[in-house]
């Protein structure tokens, strides 16, 4: 697998964002994790004016055992204000639920039962850390940069006009694929202190610092779903399960499913089917409420039809074509590409060696060297 | 750190400094456990007594009514199981603080009735010939006046017609009016909490003040101390600095009440009319009702929460009023009860000025308030 990008130097034009060389007000967005954590406790070591706020998006973990500790508990809330007490900061609470549930819950249900495979990632970081969030640092602490623990750095052109997301040095860490949502002027005010270390010296700065969360496992789940089970919540959220049928690639019925949105493409246990080779699914159609599946080749791609495709400066144009190294998953390997775009936010990418398993909903990003110039999702039925 | 002001003394006031100095003292000198047979344990007892006849003398009752608890909500709920028998009829406002909701809230929840008395838009009691109906055997749980709304409830009309009715037990909190001397037990009231954080005295220490025919049943069994009312080890400095702050701010209540009064008066005038500022004042229009130098607004463009975190990013402290979870966006109740809609029941803020606010601080806050109101508003407007 390809982590790596071809070239780790930066286009041509483009240099690292500068340090900031004043004192700048930074709201920190303190998650009770070690890595904002130590995000905040850098920026004070640098002299900035430093404002923490432990997010408040949602009720789902509130219950959930302390075993299965997320970003998202009253006890990550705790965490977080221990780490800006530690550090001498003030602290706050922010309520952003409303924000997130039109953001990301709402939208996360809507797409899972449309057949598709949504990154609710991307939701949150663009409407709410640097959406909402941003617009609270500067109404609220006039704070004129929100900065977080994300595994990212910032590109800037040479005159300072533009930027853009260039990848962390920890290229396992980099989440810059979540971030693609960020605009130039999202961008202008981000701040990402860790983009230059790895975890583990991230892990190591933390403990030579003493920070209360020096040791806290890394959550894997998405926060709104501490359990792992997604499923749960779309039958909280009205999901009604109807079995429907299994067939393949060629329309032949194969057996039964327990509800179409309770699948992914890609996936290959629970399908309920037992064929002599491997089977994923392929494909699923809500409106039938079938489900296709196929052996690995043929969830194989070459080219894949995008929407909602945006650049750092705005929407791609009709007529515009990029070259670089295409996504499709977070850490997922990279592929060389070219993405033309179709206007209204469409485009067309085309592959030189297939991606496998582009499921709609799911996001593709796009860079050019290190740096990210484009992202978008699989469109519905663009891939099939 | 910039110099503070601090506006939420509803919620509990430092220690004033004679109280810290008389509770250093006597930390110092050692205050044995009130319960043996030694002289140290005498003059614990002695202190013990002499701040249980202080405090209850102050309400009109004798040392023997009066039971020391941890805290006011401690005090609210040996009255409430007490008196409330499951399934019977409890009698509330819509304007009760959190601690008497949540009683209210799990008495209905266990098949009690809960009759609630509406407000009026100004959060004063709106009484009804029908909140007596069939009150044979109620409990009625009060406050004396609001700490969100500032509003000071008459009590004697609800009193004269609660007793006229045959209503049961009126356990009233009387927190924020302690200092008044207008609560005494012979108004017709059977319990009365009553705290010390909200006098300048130390967190940690209220009372339960009950009338004599009132059998009380303890939360915590223990060894015997109050009378078998409350177990544990009395904390007898703490008692001790809770009569005194009771004493101090009941001799200076005309004047401290005066001097907040003057200082209320005086962020009005530099606040200027609240709506040019977006926000609505609720509780009693006339300043003059209010519980003194207390201030109360809502605003439906923001959340109470986050107008509290600007105002103390410009060094000066308030708060919601309502007493909800950090970070909740809870609309007020009380709020909602004066015909507030839910937005604007988001968006409560809450000052009071108190004995040792200087005259400066009005000003300051006024202008912080106005700073912050508009620089929300016109960031709100542009997204």
């Amino acid at each position: 697998m390809t982590l790596v990008h071809a070239t780790s130097t930066l286009p041509q034009g483009w240099i690292a964002a500068p340090v900031p060389s004043a004192r700048e007000r930074v709201l920190v967005a303190l998650s009770g994790g070690v890595d904002s954590s130590l995000a905040a406790a850098l920026l004070v070591e640098q002299g900035h004016d430093v404002v923490g706020v432990w997010m408040r998006l949602h009720s789902a973990a509130d219950s959930v055992d302390a075993g299965r500790k997320s970003c998202c508990t009253l006890d990550a809330a705790d965490d977080a204000r221990r780490v800006a007490d530690q550090l001498g900061i003030p602290f706050h609470i922010q309520n952003l639920e409303q924000e997130f549930a039109d953001a990301v819950l709402e939208p996360f249900v809507a797409s899972y039962l449309d057949g598709e495979t949504p990154s609710p990632c991307v939701g949150c970081n663009t409407a709410v850390k640097f959406g909402a969030l941003v617009g609270k640092a500067a109404a609220i602490f006039t704070c004129d940069a929100v900065a977080t623990g994300h595994y990212a750095r910032r590109a800037m052109r040479e005159d300072g006009t533009a930027w853009r997301l260039r990848a962390a040095v920890d290229k396992e860490k980099d989440q810059t694929y979540f971030l693609h949502g960020l605009d130039g002027e999202a961008l202008a005010r981000a701040r990402f202190p860790l983009g230059e270390m790895t975890k583990p010296e991230v892990r190591a700065a933390a403990r030579a610092r003493n920070l209360p969360t020096a040791e806290k496992p890394e959550s894997q789940e998405i926060c709104f779903v501490p359990t792992g089970d997604y499923r749960a919540l779309l039958r909280e959220r009205g999901w009604s399960q109807v079995p429907g049928e299994v067939v393949d690639v060629h329309g032949e019925v194969l057996g039964q499913h327990e509800g179409s949105a309770a699948y992914t493409v890609g996936q290959r246990r629970g399908i309920g089917v037992a064929l002599e080779s491997p089977r994923y699914v392929s494909a699923i159609d809500p409106r039938t409420n079938r489900i296709t599946i196929g052996r690995r080749e043929d969830l194989e791609r070459r080219e894949i039809l995008l929407e909602g495709v945006r650049t750092p400066e705005g929407e791609l144009v009709r007529g515009a074509t990029l070259r670089g190294q295409v996504r499709i998953r977070h850490r997922g390997s990279l592929a060389s590409g070219t993405l033309h775009g179709e206007g209204e936010g469409r485009a067309r990418l085309q592959l030189d060696t297939p991606l496998w398993a582009a499921s709609p909903g799911q996001t593709v990003v796009l860079y050019d060297a290190e740096t990210l110039v484009a992202g978008g999702r699989v469109a519905r039925g663009a891939s099939q | 750190m910039a110099e503070r002001v601090f506006l939420d003394g509803a919620a509990g006031l430092p220690v004033r400094v004679e109280v810290a100095q008389r509770m250093a003292e006597l930390y110092a000198e050692g205050i044995a456990n009130p319960n043996g047979g030694h002289v140290e344990a005498r003059r614990a007892r002695a202190l013990l007594d002499a701040a249980r006849h202080a405090v209850a003398g102050s309400f009109g009752a004798d040392a023997a009514q009066l039971v020391f608890t941890g805290t006011a909500s401690e005090a609210l709920a040996l009255a409430f199981h007490s008196e409330v028998r499951p399934g019977s009829l409890l009698v509330t406002s819509a304007g009760e603080h959190r601690g008497a909701r949540t009683l209210a809230a799990r008495h209905a929840a266990a098949g009690g009735a809960v009759r609630l008395i509406p407000l009026t838009d100004e959060g004063y009691w709106a009484l009804s010939p029908e909140l007596f109906h069939d009150i044979d055997g109620a409990t009625a749980l009060l406050s004396a006046a609001s700490g969100e709304l500032g509003a000071i409830q008459s009590l004697a009309p609800f009193i004269s017609s609660w007793r006229a009715a045959g209503g049961g037990a009126i356990i009233l909190d009387g927190v924020q009016r302690a200092s008044s001397g207008s609560i005494r037990m012979n108004i017709g009231i059977d319990h009365l909490v009553i705290g010390s954080a909200k006098l300048e005295g130390p967190v940690g220490v209220a009372a339960l003040v009950s009338a004599t025919d009132r059998k009380l049943v303890p939360l915590v069994p223990g060894g015997g101390q109050e009378r078998g009312r409350r177990g544990g080890t009395e904390a007898v400095v703490l008692a001790d600095a809770f009569a005194l702050a009771l004493r101090l701010s009941q001799t200076e209540e005309a004047e401290t009440a005066a001097h907040a009064a003057n200082l209320g008066g005086a962020f009005d005038h530099a606040l200027g009319a609240p709506e040019q500022h977006g926000l609505r004042t609720t509780g009693p229009r006339d300043s003059t009702a209010r519980l003194p130098g207390h201030r109360s607004y809502a605003a439906d463009w923001v959340l109470g929460d986050d107008l509290v975190a600007a105002l103390d990013h410009e060094g000066i402290a308030v708060s919601t009023g309502s007493a909800c979870l950090s970070g909740s966006r809870e609309p007020s109740e009380a709020l909602q009860a004066c015909g507030l809609s839910t937005s604007a029941a988001q968006g409560g803020l809450r000052l009071i000025f108190s004995r040792t606010s200087t005259s400066r601080e009005p000003v300051v806050a006024a202008a912080a308030l106005a700073r912050v109101s508009e620089r929300i508003r016109v960031i709100g407007a542009a997204q």
